[in-house]
């Protein structure tokens, strides 16, 4: 078996990349490009945590190959933020909580990011169900849902909407110095 | 858990892909979504020399109407029929189906209709990985002399759990299979063995490019039961269709009630069908009739090799039944 | 409590962004320079003796770097326990289950990892298996292991007298038995392990884990280096739910690896072996024997309980007594005799696991809804008068400081409108009430305490140095939380160095329910002493008396003055000039009954503090097909503090959908000839967030405990075991049947609705 270069187009960036006819998308993402955020954690196709957009809608890349990503647009958690200033998804599932260990993060993102693309402000009925094939063991998904269904639409009787942030990108106001 | 090598073919075309598979017959596998196929590969349950990727062909992704068929190409992605307008009014049932399938992250890219028809039967013996089948004698699907769902069996006793096969199959659709050089076209039902380890009537060398429903102004609907509103393959399905005389009374001409994910095929159930000609549509007695029909017949081909007890899913036929029955006919236009 | 600033508050977490930015690092994320990819080789036989293994084969493929087997090992058995010591690490003479492990493979790729494993020749020779514990009780069975007669792994006898008079008193007595098979952690994260020898021959590895010092000790053990040269470094840690507490075999194989290759090894799980090849829960068989006086008080208990512990140990001790314990904490029991037997079959090994016992809880608690009924007194009533009540003693003779059990009654059933539902509702549609207790921890003997300490740095900010392991619960956010807000800092000036055996001292680990309690407040203590220090720099400066001063937003400043302030980055500095130190440690241990042990003296004070709560559920079952839908939760929990409702919240909700959701109605294990066949995400049924109900009620309650760092107790468990009892109560209420028999699938619920409307037209 050969390795064959490839040209894949990821988070707006052209890579070059030599793999094998069997190596997955997120084999190669991970192993060879680095970009660890996609994780395995079923290997079938199952669990949701290896979840990348392609062309702009979500896809198992433990189920894509590697070679049938060319000529894509591939978006991975990496490519969420804007260099280090987070994406409002993003900053959403802070402040709301919506994150514990972590694992099943960056697919909820990718799902829920490919969801608010194209309907900005959906019902939680609706990101329950685009949610669906992301599994989470934490959390039990309501804060997830909450985040996202609050990312473009922050409620008043919501405690965890703000605008800026507690921690994260923007440090506070030193006081007293 | 990584695939096993293979050598990657990308046809550009549908000429490509059937010369390709004239040439390497058994030992190509075709590449759609994959979610079935390479899942069954990491597995280690078939180890295909080649893999003919549909990714370029275009051309069968495709829904239409033609006088009195709608045509939709194999490799369709579900999310593109889960939004079509014209299936959901013309051929519910398989609108149903489709959106019962995996999830919203498998049914752009990964899920197509082709796919989902053609998915290898299951059981929770044989789907295992290579090292949960190691230390016991091989099953009749993987190779051996033995049955793990059911003693004593001299053959598989394998499930098909297509949503998309049971719906169709109702819908009475066709499918046409090509080669290099011509093609065929089958009725749904006629394309399966009733063999576990084979299921479908087609060479290695035949492609599915094409699925056809007749549009006959019928009511459809589909009912599934999984133990989770996403991503699991239902334990009992069936898609009913409901034929209404031309003249459009309430009179029932022709029903086909078909259950899936009890045996080795869709399961089309002549008697109960039958039972229910000349029936109105407002004649729910008649469709529990038919609904215990289905479950008695369909019930001697279950085994218990996809979650759930045998008795529960056995039981559920009927209920999955009744309630198609009951949607497809309120579906009726005034 | 308003005066807090940071403590009591709905802070984000601190380690979110590295996690949304998905640069948070986990085990199988790490690539070392010159790293070899480990794999096991594993028993596909339930119950054998190694006849030979030869590895020739495997050595000479091209790419295999190190090949071990047991004869690698010195054929030590290892356990938790010094009375549990069964396993090895590297089996040398019998496998005891389908995914022992017998070898070790390190090679360059997985590829030729996986090839040299089917190069492996091992011969065995087929030994009867044995899969039911009754069975394997039974003496004709071939022993599992030579030392355990009648595979008998634990028995816990507690017996707290006059259990035989008081039944004889008892108005009314029930005996009713509950089943409950295996359920699964199911962690996102699946185990995986990277181990490297370094250039000072110290053992660096990193895998997710519950208490890295309870991996160190046994691998220096192992290894026969010191302590100090085993560094079990921090990583972000996917999930563990009660696992990944102890060490296992492959760990110690991973590092025997690195060791023999002089190269780092990782090890990554596949979704089927973290299933079958690390822990799961018990399989139970619980049978309780209650009797009550007229108005409902319980007099008397007796309860036997039969449990699946699989082929080896684990922390058998532990996971045979705390169901019975969680009861013994929630309700009283007059008099009451347990035992629980742990035994041995050949299956996957059982531990520890949040839902500590479904069936034992739920049998319980369905068992006092029973005898409500025939007493004609409502579920609520039933728990009011047994419930635990502060300054009492429990059966075992555990102090119980704060309590506010009651309180987590009522506001449940108040938010809930349990009183307003409970008997009216519609037929297929019911609510139902239940009540846990959790410990926070229990005796640990050396490693019973936590011990933290803090250095600052010269602009101001410090860095805190503590045992305590985040799984993914918020651990890491909770000692900066109470670090800043002792300190007076602010949670970005602070660093938090932990869960890393090289640096950070012993602690209990997660596991045991007490990372807030024990080392929380060790980091709480440790603040207090730097506060201390700068207090004293502080007060000459401003030329007042330390006790008169406050430390906020970085200042240090005179509460009633607060004109007078100064910097605390300018106290360091001063500290610094002046030759002092500001750096402070602080340790906090528990004083528990040391001499309390699960098997040889299960009573005696067994932790500080206990967290209390109610979960009530309402649910719709469907006649026709027996599935459930979750209507509403509401959880209510005595966590002592509410250290960061935002974080409790995310604990209530997960553990709902943990030990409620998935645990009552979908999770269980199908075994086939000791084969799991549902080991993956498909054919294990976690809830999807569309199964979720869409209204969950969490409701902190506060009893403000007295010795627990800002009265905070415990928020990880008890909801978890709670939501499952309550789950149970609401299908039973609904259908109208007490059911027995855990998860309950559809087709449970569907026989039980069939069963009693035969009986019903019979009368």
């Amino acid at each position: 078996m050969e390795k064959i270069l490839i040209t894949l187009h990821i988070n707006d960036k052209p890579c070059e990349v030599m793999v094998y006819p069997n190596d997955t998308l997120l084999e190669v993402l991970r192993d060879e490009l680095d970009l660890t955020g996609s994780k395995e954690s079923c290997g079938e196709g199952v669990c949701g945590s290896c979840t990348i957009q392609m062309d702009g809608k979500p896809v198992r890349s433990c189920l894509t190959l590697a070679m049938e990503a060319q000529g894509t647009r591939i978006k991975t958690v990496e490519g969420l933020a804007n260099e280090e200033e987070l994406s409002d998804l993003q900053q959403s599932f802070i402040d709301h909580g919506a994150v514990q260990c972590g694992f099943c993060t960056p697919g909820m993102l990718i799902s829920a990011d490919a969801l608010l693309n194209e309907n900005p402000r959906p019902d939680k009925k609706t990101i329950r169900k685009a949610l669906a094939g992301n599994i989470c063991r934490c959390t039990g998904y309501a804060k997830i849902i909450e985040a996202v269904a609050h990312t473009n639409n922050p409620q008043e009787s919501c405690p965890d909407c703000i605008t800026g942030s507690k921690t994260g990108s923007k440090p506070n106001k030193i006081q007293g110095e | 858990m990584r695939l096993p090598r293979f050598d990657y073919l990308g046809p550009d075309t549908l000429e490509e892909a059937l010369d390709l598979l004239a040439v390497h017959r058994e030992d190509a596998k075709i590449l759609a979504g994959g979610t079935d196929l390479l899942v069954r590969m990491k597995k280690g349950l078939l180890q295909p020399k080649f893999l003919i990727s549909l990714k370029a062909l275009n051309e069968l992704s495709y829904i239409t109407q033609e006088e009195d068929h709608i045509k939709i190409g194999a490799r369709t992605p579900l999310a593109d029929i889960i939004d079509s307008d014209l299936i959901k009014d013309k051929a519910f049932a398989l609108s149903q189906a489709c959106e019962k399938i995996g999830a919203a992250s498998i049914q752009h890219f990964k899920g197509t209709i082709g796919g989902n028809i053609l998915q290898d039967n299951r059981c929770h013996h044989y789907n295992q990985s290579d090292f949960l089948r190691s230390g016991r004698q091989a099953c009749h699907k993987d190779g051996g002399k033995i049955c793990y769902a059911r003693e004593d069996a001299d053959r598989c006793n394998s499930t098909c759990q297509s949503d998309g096969a049971t719906a169709l199959m109702a819908l009475g659709a066709g499918i046409t299979l090509a080669t290099k050089g011509g093609q065929r076209q089958v009725d749904l039902a006629s394309f399966y063995t009733n063999d576990g380890i084979m299921p479908f009537a087609c060479e290695s060398h035949e492609l599915l490019t094409e699925i056809s429903i007749p549009v006959q102004g019928a009511l459809s609907a589909y009912k599934r039961l999984a133990y989770r509103s996403a991503i699991d393959y239902p334990i009992v399905c069936a898609g009913v269709l409901l034929q209404p005389p031309k003249s459009q009374t309430n009179d029932i001409d022709e029903a086909r009630i078909v259950v899936g994910a009890m045996g080795r095929s869709p399961l089309y159930l002549a008697q109960a069908s039958s039972s229910l000609k000349g029936k109105k549509l407002s004649d729910t007695d008649a469709f529990k009739n038919a609904a215990e029909l289905s479950m008695n017949s369909s019930a001697a081909f279950a085994v218990h090799n996809v979650g759930a007890t045998l008795e529960y899913r056995c039981a559920m036929v009927s209920e999955m039944v009744f309630k198609a029955l009951v949607q497809a006919a309120q579906s009726v236009k005034e | 409590m308003s005066d807090y600033t940071i403590i009591g508050k709905r802070m984000p977490r601190v380690d979110s962004r590295a996690k949304v930015m998905g640069k948070a690092k986990f085990t199988a994320d790490l690539k070392l320079p010159g790293m070899l990819v480990g794999k096991i080789k594993r028993s596909p036989h339930a119950h054998a003796r190694i006849v030979n293994i030869d590895i020739s084969k495997a050595m000479a493929l091209d790419g295999v770097k190190s090949v071990v087997t047991g004869k690698d090992t010195e054929g030590v058995k290892w356990g938790v326990f010094a009375y549990t010591r069964d396993q090895e690490f590297i089996q040398t003479q019998k496998v005891r289950y389908i995914g022992d492990e017998v070898a070790g493979v390190a090679a360059v790729d997985e590829e030729t990892a996986l090839k040299a494993l089917d190069l492996i020749d091992v011969e065995y020779e087929e030994l009867p298996p044995v899969f039911d514990p009754m069975e394997a009780m039974a003496s004709e069975t071939e022993l599992i292991h030579e030392d355990f007669p009648n595979n008998v792994n634990i028995h816990v006898n507690i017996d707290t007298g006059n259990v035989d008079e008081n039944f004889e008193k008892a108005h009314y007595i029930r005996e009713d038995t509950y089943v409950a098979p295996e359920e699964s952690y199911f962690q996102a994260e699946p185990y995986a392990i990277v181990a490297r020898f370094d250039h000072e021959d110290c053992l660096e590895v990193w895998c997710p884990n519950g208490g890295p010092h309870m991996k160190s000790k046994p691998l220096s053990n192992a290894f026969k280096i010191p302590l100090h040269k085993v560094k079990i470094r921090k990583i972000t840690i996917g999930g563990a739910f009660g696992g990944r507490s102890e060490i296992c075999p492959v760990d110690y194989i991973c590092a025997l690896l690195a060791k023999k290759t002089k190269k780092p090894v990782k090890i990554e799980f596949t979704r089927e072996e973290n299933t079958i090849a690390t822990r799961q829960g018990h399989a139970m068989i619980t049978t309780h024997k209650t009797g009550v006086d007229k108005e409902g008080h319980v007099l008397a208990r007796e309860t036997t309980c039969y449990m699946d512990g699989g082929a080896y140990s684990s922390t058998g001790p532990i996971a045979t007594s705390v169901p019975f314990l969680s009861m013994e904490q929630a309700y009283r029991m007059g008099s009451v005799r347990y035992n629980g037997y742990r035994v041995y079959t050949n299956k996957p090994i059982r531990g520890m696991i949040r839902t500590h016992g479904r069936g034992f809880a739920c049998g319980l608690d369905t068992q006092l809804d029973i005898i409500a009924d025939h007493l004609g007194i409502d579920p609520v009533e039933m728990r009011l008068r047994n419930s635990r009540q502060p300054g009492e003693y429990t059966s075992t003779k555990s102090f119980v400081d704060s309590c506010a059990m009651d309180e987590t009654i009522h506001k449940a059933v108040e938010k809930s409108g349990f009183k307003e539902k409970w008997g009216k509702l519609p037929p297929f549609h019911g609510i139902g009430i239940g009540t846990n207790s959790v410990q926070t921890g229990f005796p640990m003997g050396i490693r019973g305490g936590s011990q933290s300490f803090i250095k600052f740095n010269e602009d101001g900010e410090a860095t805190v140095m503590s045992g305590v392991v985040d799984n993914g619960q918020g651990n890491d956010n909770m000692l900066v939380q109470i670090a800043a807000e002792e300190l007076g800092l602010l949670p970005e000036d602070i660093h938090l160095v932990s869960a890393d055996t090289e640096t950070t001292s012993s602690d209990p680990g997660s596991y045991s329910q007490v990372s807030t309690f024990v080392g929380g407040q060790a980091v709480q203590i440790a603040a207090k002493n730097c506060k201390e220090k700068l207090f004293a720099v502080a007060a000459k400066v401003l030329k007042v008396e330390p006790k008169t001063l406050v430390a906020k937003n970085r200042l240090i400043f005179v509460k009633d003055d607060p004109e007078k302030s100064i910097s605390i980055k300018k106290v360091v500095r001063i500290s610094l000039l002046n030759f002092t130190s500001v750096n402070a440690e602080g340790g906090y241990w528990p004083k528990v009954d040391m001499k309390r042990e699960w098997v040889k003296n299960p009573y005696g004070q067994m932790c500080e503090a206990f967290s209390f709560g109610t979960t009530i559920v309402e649910v719709k079952v469907d006649p026709d097909t027996g599935q459930v839908e979750v209507l509403e939760v509401t959880a209510a929990q005595d966590v002592g503090y509410g250290l960061n409702p935002l974080i409790l919240e995310g604990q209530f909700e997960g553990s709902i959908a943990m030990g409620g959701q998935g645990g009552m109605l979908t999770e269980y294990h199908e075994w086939k000839d000791g084969r799991c066949i549902n080991p993956t995400m498909l054919d294990y049924k976690l809830p999807l967030a569309c199964d979720m109900p869409p209204k969950i009620n969490s409701i902190i309650v506060e009893s403000i405990d007295p010795k627990g760092p800002y009265g905070a107790k415990e928020a990880g468990m008890s909801i978890a075991m709670s939501a499952a009892q309550g789950y149970s109560a609401a299908v039973s209420n609904a259908i109208g049947v007490f059911m027995d028999s855990f998860p309950l699938t559809p087709d449970k619920i569907l026989t039980a609705i069939k069963n009693k409307e035969k009986q019903d037209q019979k009368v």
